[in-house]
């Protein structure tokens, strides 16, 4: 796992080196995107994970940076949602972790998660 | 162990940080939830990416660009996202814009003192931006999933 963590922090370095990597123009000077909280002031999301996600979708040719850009950024905004709504749930119960269960509830109760029943497995 | 570009999920504390900033001060979030977020994530850029590929086929192209994603947005229903990620990209492409001209400012610079290998790295590097697209990059993913 730790070899993971170091994998997935030294990635985007190598990002740089590589004449393809956004992470060289996007964060010039911030060594990682996991700690880079400064130089993320537009996006928080790694990148190159990001595009690993949209090579894996079937069909799918080429992406252009901006939309790399905007997938990253509304995963940002689909991450603090779903929280956000699963806090709800977590409130309820008058608890302060929330709980994955508070997860599944949230996306039971909203239309707009219908699309992760049965992934999250 | 197989892994698929679509397993791998965020750093934990890129994750972390982002609920963090969500929520209210003093709540946390348990190591199941986190990554059941982290991997709803994935799962919600992968059906992103689908939806924005199909807006694409349709206008033949076979390149993914933003107002795909946007209309991906407003076709799974999170027309919310839709205005802060134009003031996002906006402002994204106003620091591309920005780089572009400091970097180009930088070789003017450069120029001057006529250092020939600066030059050679800056012009590589303008070229990679203009003709950035999403490349073959079998090799990078494989070290990196290389546990």
């Amino acid at each position: 796992m730790a070899a993971a963590v170091a994998a997935s922090g030294s990635g985007t370095p190598r990002e740089e080196e590589e004449p393809g990597g956004e992470a060289a123009t996007s964060q010039p000077q911030v060594p990682t995107n996991a700690s880079g909280a400064r130089g993320a002031r537009l996006s928080r999301l790694p990148l190159a994970r990001v595009k690993a996600w949209v090579k894996a979708a079937p069909d799918v040719t080429l992406a252009g940076q901006e939309a790399i850009f905007i997938l990253a950024r509304a995963a940002e905004l689909f991450v603090e949602t779903i929280a956000k709504d699963a806090y709800c749930c977590a409130q309820q119960g008058k608890r302060k972790t929330l709980q994955r269960r508070d997860l599944d509830n949230a996306i039971e109760a909203v239309d707009e998660f219908a699309f992760l029943e049965g992934t999250l497995d | 162990m197989a892994e698929r570009p679509e397993d791998l999920n965020l750093p934990n504390a890129v994750i972390t940080r982002i609920i963090k900033e969500a929520l209210p001060e003093g709540v946390n979030i348990s190591k199941e939830a986190r990554s059941a977020i982290s991997r709803a994530a994935s799962v919600f850029v992968l059906y992103a990416t689908s939806c924005a590929n199909n807006f694409a086929m349709k206008g033949k192209r076979k390149t993914l660009n933003a107002s795909d994603v946007l209309s991906a947005m407003e076709e799974m229903e999170f027309q919310r996202f839709v205005t802060p990620l134009k003031e996002a990209l906006e402002a994204y492409r106003r620091e591309q814009k920005g780089k572009k001209e400091a970097s180009e400012q930088k070789k003017k610079d450069k120029d001057k003192k006529t250092d020939s290998e600066e030059q050679d790295k800056n012009r590589d590097e303008d070229n990679e931006e203009d003709e950035e697209r999403l490349e073959e990059e079998e090799q990078n993913e494989e070290e990196e999933v290389d546990n």
